[in-house]
């Protein structure tokens, strides 16, 4: 087996392949660092900087395709899962990427900004504008379908896996993944799909005193306070599991995100503030 | 010799008032306050819309997954991990 990895779109990557010939590695990780050029919030020159600072604008095929899976998700989510929480997040403090935040002190008597803002995409031309006030933060939502992309390039080598920073995708094989959830040990045989995990075990810091982390409620702006660590979901896809994950997250508190899971059959495994390893949705 | 009926009259009608008076003074519900009638039917308001909202979220949820993935718990040694991203 052959494993790769590099560091790109602020987190690491991982590729594993058994295959022999080790060429498509290198072309998947030319293809990650290109996609944050066109993804990142954090370049001033990437396409989704420049969408946010006009407002509107012609965009490439892939930022394109994401702003449609984002808002496709924000509707599948009820409002959930929402890519206009950009100024939210920065609020909160993530203002930079994440090896460089400091507590920088910001002010805390400041209004959350709201979240919600209305996208709308003209495919046929390419074009995108965003409300007045609002900006996108595709952070959620871009990792997952990168890995996803990269997986297609590998597979035709043969059975490939891909960590883009905790979301995976894979296929081929049983590949074993261990989840980090607190305390636990437990480790999931992904066959074919995509794994992914939201929470606030890391990605967070520490602002004014208070706790802050990167998942933010749309309903308040701030990030989510509950008594939900991490979730972690396997779906037919990284991107889907990353949102799905996102979703359960943001439930409100542990036993409404399983009950959701549950009801609608998404393997989960949910990490609570005490240490608490909970299953659901078909894991046993 | 004729009888006056006049306080008996005046006496029935002051009893059939008083029983309307009584039967709309307890009809009222004088024992449940108004504000917690009022903050009854707002929390089942909140819970009804509450359980639309969950039931249009699941629905939507479960309707979202294109393909089931495979996925079950294993004790295999693990070839790498997925963490919050």
């Amino acid at each position: 087996m052959i494993r790769h990895a590099f560091t790109a779109m602020g987190t690491e990557v991982e590729l594993l392949l058994e295959a022999e010939d080790s060429s498509l590695l290198t072309e998947v990780e030319a293809e990650f660092r290109r996609l944050e050029t066109v993804l990142s919030r954090f370049r001033s020159d990437s396409e989704l900087a420049q969408l946010n600072e006009a407002g509107h604008g012609h965009v490439g095929p892939e930022l394109l395709e994401l702003i449609e899976l984002a808002v496709e998700a924000r509707t599948a989510s009820c409002g959930r899962f929402d890519p206009t929480v950009h100024d939210a997040v920065v609020a909160a403090g993530y203002d930079r990427s994440f090896e460089l935040l400091q507590d920088a002190g910001a002010d805390p008597a400041a209004a959350p900004p709201r979240v919600g803002g209305a996208i709308t995409i003209d495919r046929t031309t390419g074009r995108v504008a965003l409300e007045p006030g609002f900006r996108i933060d595709l952070g959620g939502i871009a990792k997952g379908w990168a890995a996803d992309r990269a997986l297609a390039v590998l597979a035709n080598a043969g059975p490939a896996l891909v960590n883009a920073g905790g979301d995976i995708a894979a296929t081929g094989r049983v590949w074993p993944i261990a989840v980090d959830a607190g305390d636990s040990k437990i480790t999931l045989g992904l066959e074919d799909g995509g794994l992914a995990t939201s929470g606030r075990d890391r990605r967070a810091w520490v602002r004014n005193g208070e706790a802050r982390h990167h998942l933010i409620d749309p309903v308040t702006g701030m990030p989510e306070e509950s008594d939900v660590m991490t979730v972690t979901v396997a779906a037919g896809s990284a991107c889907e599991a990353e949102v799905l994950a996102k979703t359960l997250f943001l439930a409100g508190d542990s036993q409404r995100a399983l009950d959701e899971a549950e009801l609608a059959g998404i393997p989960t495994v949910l990490g609570t503030s005490t240490g608490e390893v909970l299953l659901a949705g078909g894991l046993r | 010799m004729t009888t006056d009926h006049t306080p008996r009259l005046y006496a029935l009608a002051a009893s059939i008032l008083g029983f309307f008076l009584a039967w709309a003074g307890i009809a009222a519900h004088p024992w449940q306050t108004t504000s917690s009638a009022a903050s009854q039917s707002a929390a089942l308001e909140t819970y009804s819309r509450r359980l639309n909202a969950d039931a249009a979220l699941v629905a939507a949820l479960a309707g979202r997954r294109k393909a089931a993935s495979s996925v079950r718990v294993v004790t295999l040694p693990p070839l790498t991990t997925t963490r919050t991203s």
